[in-house]
């Protein structure tokens, strides 16, 4: 499975690498991070590291294959 | 012996909690508000109608505030809260309901002794939650307990569970559940009946006017429209506007300063803590990154971490200024968890590979401070596991891996030990893992490659020798090898001499496991005296919950010595002590069921109460995590065959006592069970010189299979040499009832076959006396057909009366007999259960009522009733009552 998972504010360079299995590029006003998602597990973790960070996901979506 | 007083109290040993946690009181801590807090009147009131409703949720992202906001209205409150940081460890009920107790407790909140409290991490028994419930439904004032980080509780059971107590405890209980995430409680229930208060992040989040008071009390002044911007911006969130006042304070030109923030487009939180960050004296910045890696941390451990001596004048300023640092009291401090992901993403980014080195300093440090479960999760995440696996051993904590709440939490740290990591210590934890599983295969080479390295390294200390021999003992237990066990026990006492005194003192769980495998390895040899007197040691120690798993083992293994040596009343007295001691400690689980329950089932057996047997012994019967050790499965085997056989299924029964049980040494009661099984199984089956064979090569040497052997020469007609057998038993000391009953039942046969009706009589009343007190009913039952008509006469009928037949026999109570319909033999015993049930049925309460009032679901008074009906003959409830109260039970 891939993802796509955009958070609100422009992360800075540090806290990307939190993230070291997803690519991530800046946007307007949003960073968009994405890569592949081994299962479930790892997608709910993925949400409560977003979380603990004090992200704000605004958007997810799985990739076409 | 020790072990008479085992149903009540026991002193718990002084100094070390019941979790056995120094670190503890730092969870039960509220966290201290910080000069700069702003109490806001809107929230504190909305929060006050957590005193009227049972369930409130506060409910926020991530540095929200929420924690502050509750800490603060809690201090307010005329009577004290219960306070409980949750922490990942705590996803198992077990460890989680320990700590809510635990909290309660430091509260001031009195729990009573019988509630109990968990001693395996994975469970906790529905006894301590119903009594938990029940003391907080008493209390003549309602408690308010709050649980912080709740979202770190995921477990959907313990959800279920905090549910149950919330709904039993009534308005005796209000729960604050502070949380990122929703909880799993039933929360539109709640909601709907208007039984919830719930704050979330909308109403958390600041508004204009708050947000300038905030910045204010941070030394930031700033003009409305600043403070408007600045909230949308941050969406009102806490540690937005914090962090905004902290970086926009140390800058030059403030004002500017915000205007940029606010038309920035970064990430709140990641910007303004690098900004945060970088405005801190470099040494300070140093301090924070380091100590990120700590949950909990004193000045110190921080002094440890950063090769300083300064670090209380830094905290407490770092406290002063609410930056990062939270105060819990007690000169232990912890970082906001938001802050301390943060700062350990720079941590990595700065000092690549530092991490591990600044884990494996706090381990060391940890470590001798006595907090070691904190120290050695600190080392297994620096990945050292050389100073891991050793803290264990030289710490003599060895013991803890099989015994206590956190058993497998420690042993699951290991989990990522690879095997290129070499040494005697490292290979006795593996060993210790592998054997806790009861896994020989891997765990018997872990532990002769341990000897190795031990025998060759001479200069090891004598924990680890311990250590060794605490292991060969269960090894030897498990493989059935008394010699081995007695080797190591051996061992073990010289050793002792060179480990300083306290240590031993701390660590009783060692020596109690140690006497254990020891005691189940003679019992299993047969040595029943030298058995007793190994596990009469570890149960009359003093309880806690590292003791509560072997004094549970030592109990079930006395208990069983005496069903084998025929007493049933005294097995049963023993088993139920251990199954009291497993209710309050929420045993078993990782341990499996043991033998209490297959000696409860046996004594149930002896008294033809098949059902409660066959419940006893299905209850977990194949759920079993792991193998049993030769004692169980040999004692498994022979309840499960004499089962089989009372139910009529003799070729079952038969197989079952062809299992062969592999074990080092053969087991003298185990052959002479599986004799007497086949012999039983044979006869029943119409063959009585198979059943011959399997008794007879034990008859000269066993009391039960010489009986048995008399009793087949007399089913053979061969009345004389059945008496010659039985005038000469072999000495095995004092047979206990369930074994003299039988003898006497032979002997009374042989006097009924030769004609002397008097001596038969006679025979068949002493038997009646013998085995009233214990209602053996079996004896009679197997004893054939002959005996009938004697019970039904004279004194026999007084003796038997009320328990083997019907009633006592007053004229008045004596009813004809139907014709045609033969009087029952047997009047099945109602359980203590199904007694309270009858009693309450006499009260004319409604299954429903009964339910409430016993605990229980209405399902479960069904099957009592059910069972009620069976029991009496009857099929409704008034006749059951009328029926009870003719045969005296009511």
């Amino acid at each position: 499975m891939r993802y796509e998972i955009r958070v609100e504010g422009q992360m800075s360079e540090t806290l990307a690498k939190v993230f070291p299995e997803l690519d991530h590029v800046l946007m307007a006003g949003q960073t968009v991070l994405f890569g592949p998602v081994v299962d479930e597990a790892h997608l709910y973790g993925l949400l409560s590291r977003f979380q603990s960070l004090g992200l704000r996901v605004v958007e997810m979506r799985r990739l076409p294959e | 012996m020790a072990v008479t007083d085992e149903n009540g109290a026991e002193p718990a040993p002084p100094g070390v909690g019941p979790t056995g946690d120094p670190l503890l009181r730092t969870r039960f801590a509220l966290p201290k508000r910080p000069s700069t807090f702003l109490r806001r009147a809107r929230l504190v009131r909305h929060l006050d109608e957590a005193l009227r409703t049972p369930l409130t949720l506060v409910n926020g992202s991530a540095g929200a505030g929420k924690t502050l906001l509750v800490a603060d209205w809690a201090a307010g409150l005329r009577e004290p809260v219960v306070w409980l940081t949750a922490d990942t460890a705590d996803r198992a009920p077990g460890v989680f309901w320990a700590y809510l107790l635990e909290a309660l407790r430091a509260a001031g909140v009195p729990v009573t002794a019988d509630v109990g409290c968990p001693a395996e991490a994975g469970r906790v028994d529905p006894r301590t939650l119903t009594r938990l419930a029940a003391a907080l439904e008493r209390r003549d004032r309602t408690t308010v307990v709050v649980l912080d980080e709740f979202d770190r509780v995921t477990s959907a059971e313990i959800a279920g569970q905090l549910q149950f107590v919330l709904q039993h405890a009534g308005h005796g209980l209000r729960l604050v559940l502070v949380t990122r995430t929703e909880p799993l409680l039933p929360l539109h229930r709640y909601r709907a009946a208007g039984e919830m208060t719930e704050i979330r992040d909308a109403e958390l989040a600041f508004t204009t006017d708050e947000a300038q008071e905030l910045l204010t009390r941070h030394g930031l002044h700033l003009p409305v429209s600043a403070a408007r911007a600045l909230v949308e911006r941050t969406q009102g969130w806490a540690a937005g506007l914090r962090l905004c006042a902290l970086a926009a304070r140390q800058d030059d030109h403030p004002d500017t300063y915000v205007k940029q923030f606010e038309a920035g487009r970064s990430t709140v939180a990641d910007f303004l803590l690098a900004e945060v960050l970088d405005r801190q004296e470099p040494d300070t910045q140093d301090l924070l990154l380091r100590i990120s890696v700590l949950e909990r941390f004193c000045p110190d451990l921080v002094n440890a971490l950063t090769l300083r001596t300064d670090a209380e004048a830094v905290l407490a300023a770092l406290h002063r200024e609410n930056a990062f640092v939270q105060y819990l009291g007690h000169a232990w401090y912890t970082l906001h968890p938001l802050f301390a992901e943060i700062l350990r993403a720079h941590l990595r980014e700065r000092f690549p590979g530092l991490e591990p080195e600044l884990r494996g300093r706090a381990a060391r440090w940890l470590r001798r401070s006595g907090a070691l479960r904190e120290a050695l999760v600190q080392g297994a995440a620096a990945d050292d596991w050389d100073f891991t696996a050793r803290a264990v051993v030289d710490d003599l904590a060895i013991g803890r891996l099989f015994t206590g709440l956190r058993s497998e939490d420690l042993s699951a740290l290991f989990a990522d030990m690879g095997p290129e990591v070499r040494g005697p210590a490292p290979d006795l934890v593996r060993a210790a893992r592998d054997l806790g599983r009861r896994d020989l295969a891997h765990g018997l080479p872990h532990l002769r490659r341990a000897e190795e390295e031990l025998a060759r390294d001479g200069g090891e200390p004598a924990p680890a020798r311990l250590g060794l021999a605490l292991l060969d003992a269960l090894a030897a237990r498990l493989t059935g090898s008394p010699e081995q066990a007695e080797h190591a026990a051996e061992q073990a006492r010289l050793l002792r001499e060179d480990i300083p005194a306290e240590l031993l003192d701390e660590h009783p769980e060692l020596t109690a496991l140690l006497l254990t495998h020891l005691g189940s390895a003679r019992l299993w040899a047969g040595r029943f005296e030298e058995a007793r007197s190994a596990l009469a040691a570890v149960a009359s120690q003093p309880g806690g919950a590292v003791m509560a798993l072997p004094r549970w083992e030592a109990l079930g293994h006395l208990a069983l010595i005496d069903y084998l040596l025929g007493w049933p009343g005294r097995a049963e007295q023993k088993a139920l002590a251990a199954a009291g001691q497993a209710e309050r400690y929420s045993l078993p689980r990782r341990s499996g069921d043991g033998l209490v329950p297959l000696v409860l089932a046996a004594v149930q057996l002896d008294r033809n109460e098949l059902d409660e047997a066959q419940a006893l012994l299905a209850g977990k019967a194949g759920s079993h995590p792991y193998a049993e050790d030769p004692v169980e499965r040999a004692g498994r085997a022979v309840i499960r065959g004499r089962l089989l056989l009372a139910r009529g299924d003799a070729r079952a029964a038969l197989a079952v006592a062809g299992e062969p049980v592999t074990a080092d040494v053969a087991s003298p009661w185990a052959q002479e069970h599986s004799a007497l099984l086949a012999s039983a199984a044979h006869l029943a089956r119409g063959h009585p010189e198979l059943a011959g064979e399997a008794v007879e090569r034990m008859a000269r040497h066993r009391i039960a299979c010489a009986v048995e052997a008399a009793r087949i020469r007399l089913a053979a007609g061969r009345t004389d040499e059945a008496l010659g057998l039985i005038a000469h038993l072999p000495e095995e000391g004092r047979p206990g009832p369930a074994v003299a009953v039988r003898a006497t039942l032979v002997r009374a046969q042989a006097a009924y076959e030769s004609g002397d009706q008097a001596t038969a009589a006679r025979l068949v009343a002493r038997a009646l006396l013998d085995s009233r007190r214990d209602r053996l009913r079996r004896p009679f039952l197997e004893a054939g057909p002959w005996i009938h008509p004697l019970l039904r006469t004279g004194r026999l009928r007084e003796l038997a009366g009320g328990w083997l037949v019907p009633g006592p026999v007053r004229p008045a109570a004596v009813e004809p007999a139907p014709p045609g319909r033969p009087p029952d033999l047997v009047v099945e015993e109602l359980s203590a259960r199904e007694r309270d049930v009858l009693h309450r049925l006499a009260e004319m309460l409604s299954t429903e009522e009964i339910a409430a009032d016993l605990n229980v679901s209405v399902n479960t008074v069904k099957t009592h009733l059910k069972s009620i009906y069976r029991k009496l003959g009857v099929s409704r409830r008034a006749e059951a009552v009328r029926r009870a109260r003719e045969v005296r039970l009511l």
